[in-house]
């Protein structure tokens, strides 16, 4: 019975809103808009956090990454990209670093740190490229491919590099270039291996492995006095070991060797996959808002047109009332009838959204990611929208009084 | 005619208070009446004597400030808003002045519109719709949208619309007031064609000369009923067993003269069974 009354409550508010043809689909073009918006930025945001996500699956789930605490995000530091923290010291130290390789679970650990410095390879100065220090193990946690030559190991002269892929073509025009020599900071490296294209330019170690020049640990220290500068290490534990509790364990260790400040974190598992860049964040961040401002926007421009609507058909609400419709059954039509704008809007806005996010990810180096977590943010959202602003102009045409309704337009 | 004892309707002490304070007025002051199955009632009185404003209780439109109102038995008066329109739905058929019929409906549709409260599936609905149309001779305009209608033929909808849901109660507010003299005299035929068939017709009117359909003429003043057929019917059965003759004849005289004097304004009312105005009133005022 409740069933064939919605049926009856779908016909009536497809009749009226066919009537009203064009300032249904302007309504509905509303909402789409917003919900487009929301559904471009998700899944944008979502196809980085996904890629990283593949990217410590394919490593196994036995990685664990200690990395500094991450300072407060706040908006305030939109407008200087760099953040406060990009040149300060971090609190990592070599002897940390030796801490956690000495813990009975810890299988691998290697130290990430990048130094600035100008490569060169006589008069080729690209203008992208990284230098990393390292220690051998990280072509086994990160699982590094080599084209040619071989990585870093403990035997290999200091002096020695390994680069990525694009970085050699950019250096020497090719990337067959083992046994060529290039500058960083005016002292000669020599290419022992070239590193497979990965065309992974986000990741979790925030290092564009195509694009980096990788040296041994104490090369990098001698660019830097000496001293160790280590922005992330990436660990892997033993097979089998209980990452939650590995994970405790790292933690309870370093604040330990840092007089209890908490100022590392250890990540396991899918927080690694959580963005690494708070730019981005920010960036996303602040869409969403925009893209929630303007769904509100859509959302008002339905109770605005419902509110219309109502004012335009207060004799026809009357004369239902007058043949037996109760005040929730005149509720319950107009809520239906805002809600098929809305969802109407939903499903085109999600359409357009992933339309315009295909668009935006051929000039961006990821794909947007396809999840139904993301359709339904879209529904709920629509569906959301439309319930909220029918809802007072709803109210209003239930509220309506028959005999008043009637009299109008005598 | 009003052969019937089952009432209808009951209304008892009935009052409608508009405003407050200073602006406080009784719409209606106290109404008492009994409506029986099958009468064909007229309600007739100068503007804002409160006509309307009883049809609209009797509707459950509008609620009586104090006063009781029992409708096939029940007492309506003290019922939610939504058994209100759930009695509207099934027990109570409407036909406006203004006839009402939403524009962006077709005929059938506009005359299927109360089967939607009641619960009856859209074939159903537009099966039941067609057949009240067929009695109307409406059959070929199932599909007309009302603007391509007469005034006339907009009215026999609104009727049709009205007994679609089979009400025990039909309710009629100036139901010819928009419509020129021959299409009124139609509709009125329709209705008594309506009442015929059993039905229960309450009407309000300005017009005297539709009363001649009805069955028991009510005129109502500032609130009150101030005269009802019958009343009269009732006291004159008494004389009526004692004279048999010139019943008739002298009847007529005295309620012509006694309207003319009341309301000069009006003109004579013809009345199927009118008498002795002067003691009906009397007998008014004291209850």
């Amino acid at each position: 019975m409740i069933g064939s009354l919605m049926v009856d409550h779908y016909r009536t508010a497809k009749q009226s809103l066919e009537r009203a043809r064009a300032r249904t689909l302007l309504t509905i073009s509303g909402v789409a808009i917003g919900v487009a918006s929301i559904t471009t930025i998700l899944a944008l945001s979502g196809g980085i956090s996904s890629i990283v996500a593949q990217q410590v699956e394919e490593i196994g789930p036995n990685l664990a990454v200690v990395r500094p605490m991450d300072t407060a995000t706040s908006l305030a530091s939109l407008n200087n990209p760099v953040s406060q923290n990009a040149y300060t010291t971090s609190p990592l130290t070599e002897t940390d670093l030796a801490a956690v390789r000495k813990l009975p679970s810890t299988e691998a650990a290697a130290p990430l740190m990048t130094i600035s410095a100008s490569i060169r390879a006589g008069d080729e100065r690209p203008n992208k490229s990284t230098l990393v220090a390292t220690s051998p193990d990280l072509a086994s946690i990160n699982q590094l491919k080599l084209r040619d030559g071989q990585f870093i190991d403990s035997v290999t002269l200091e002096n020695t590099a390994v680069i990525g892929a694009q970085l050699s073509v950019d250096l020497f025009g090719t990337e067959q270039t083992i046994g060529r020599t290039f500058l960083i900071r005016g002292q000669t490296f020599t290419v022992i291996g070239v590193l497979k294209r990965l065309n992974q330019p986000i990741n979790f170690n925030s290092i564009d492995y195509d694009y980096a020049a990788i040296i041994g640990f104490n090369s990098g220290k001698l660019f830097n006095d000496g001293v160790a500068q280590i922005q992330q290490i990436n660990v892997l534990a033993k097979e089998g070991t209980n990452m939650n509790a590995y994970k405790k364990e790292l933690t309870a260790e370093l604040a330990a060797r840092h007089d209890d400040q908490e100022d590392i974190s250890v990540l396991v598992g899918e927080d690694i996959s959580r963005s690494s860049n708070q730019f981005f964040d920010l960036i996303s961040l602040a869409f969403s808002s925009i893209a929630g401002i303007a769904l509100f926007v859509g959302g008002i421009g339905i109770m605005n047109i419902m509110l219309v609507g109502i004012s335009e058909r207060t004799r026809e609400i009357g004369l239902r009332k007058a043949v037996g419709a109760s005040n929730g059954t005149i509720m319950m039509q107009f809520i239906i009838e805002s809600l098929i704008i809305s969802v109407l809007g939903g499903l085109m806005g999600y359409i357009l959204g992933y339309f315009m996010a295909f668009i935006i990810s051929m000039f961006i180096p990821y794909d947007p990611l396809l999840s139904w977590q993301i359709a339904a943010v879209a529904a709920v959202l629509s569906i959301g929208v439309g319930m909220l602003f029918g809802l007072y102009p709803a109210w209003r045409a239930a509220r309506k009084d028959p005999i008043e309704s009637l009299r109008r337009y005598h | 005619m009003s052969k019937s004892t089952t009432p209808v309707i009951e209304l008892k002490g009935l009052k409608r208070r508009f405003g407050v304070g200073d602006a406080e007025q009784y719409a209606l002051d106290g109404v008492d009446l009994t409506v029986k199955k099958g009468e064909f009632i007229a309600i007739m009185g100068p503007s804002g004597c409160g006509k309307t404003t009883l049809l609209n209780i009797i509707g459950l439109l509008d609620r009586a400030t104090d006063g009781e109102y029992v409708l096939d038995g029940r007492n309506v008066e003290d019922f939610s808003s939504s058994r209100h329109a759930k009695v509207r739905a099934h027990q109570i058929g409407f036909v406006f002045q203004n006839f009402n019929l939403v524009e962006r409906l077709n005929v059938i549709e506009n005359v299927a519109l109360p089967l939607t409260y009641s619960h009856v599936s859209h074939l159903k609905r537009l099966e039941r719709a067609s057949e009240m149309l067929k009695t109307f001779h409406l059959g070929e305009r199932e599909y007309y949208m009302p603007w391509q209608l007469s005034g006339g033929q907009t009215q026999r909808v609104a009727i049709a619309r009205a007994l679609v849901n089979d009400p025990s109660i039909i309710l009629a507010d100036e139901p010819t007031g928009n419509l020129d003299s021959r299409s009124s005299h139609v509709i009125m035929e329709e209705l008594s064609e309506v009442h015929k068939k059993g039905n229960t017709i309450i009407m309000v009117t300005h017009n005297p000369n539709l009363t001649t359909y009805a069955s028991r003429v009510i005129t109502m003043l500032d609130g009150r009923i101030d005269s009802d057929t019958k009343d009269i019917v009732v006291e004159e059965k008494k004389p009526a067993a004692k004279r048999p003759l010139g019943k008739a004849t002298k009847t007529t005289k005295a309620t012509k003269t006694k309207t003319t004097k009341k309301r000069a304004t009006t003109k004579a009312k013809p009345k199927k069974k009118p008498a002795k105005k002067t003691t009906a009133k009397k007998k008014e005022a004291n209850t």
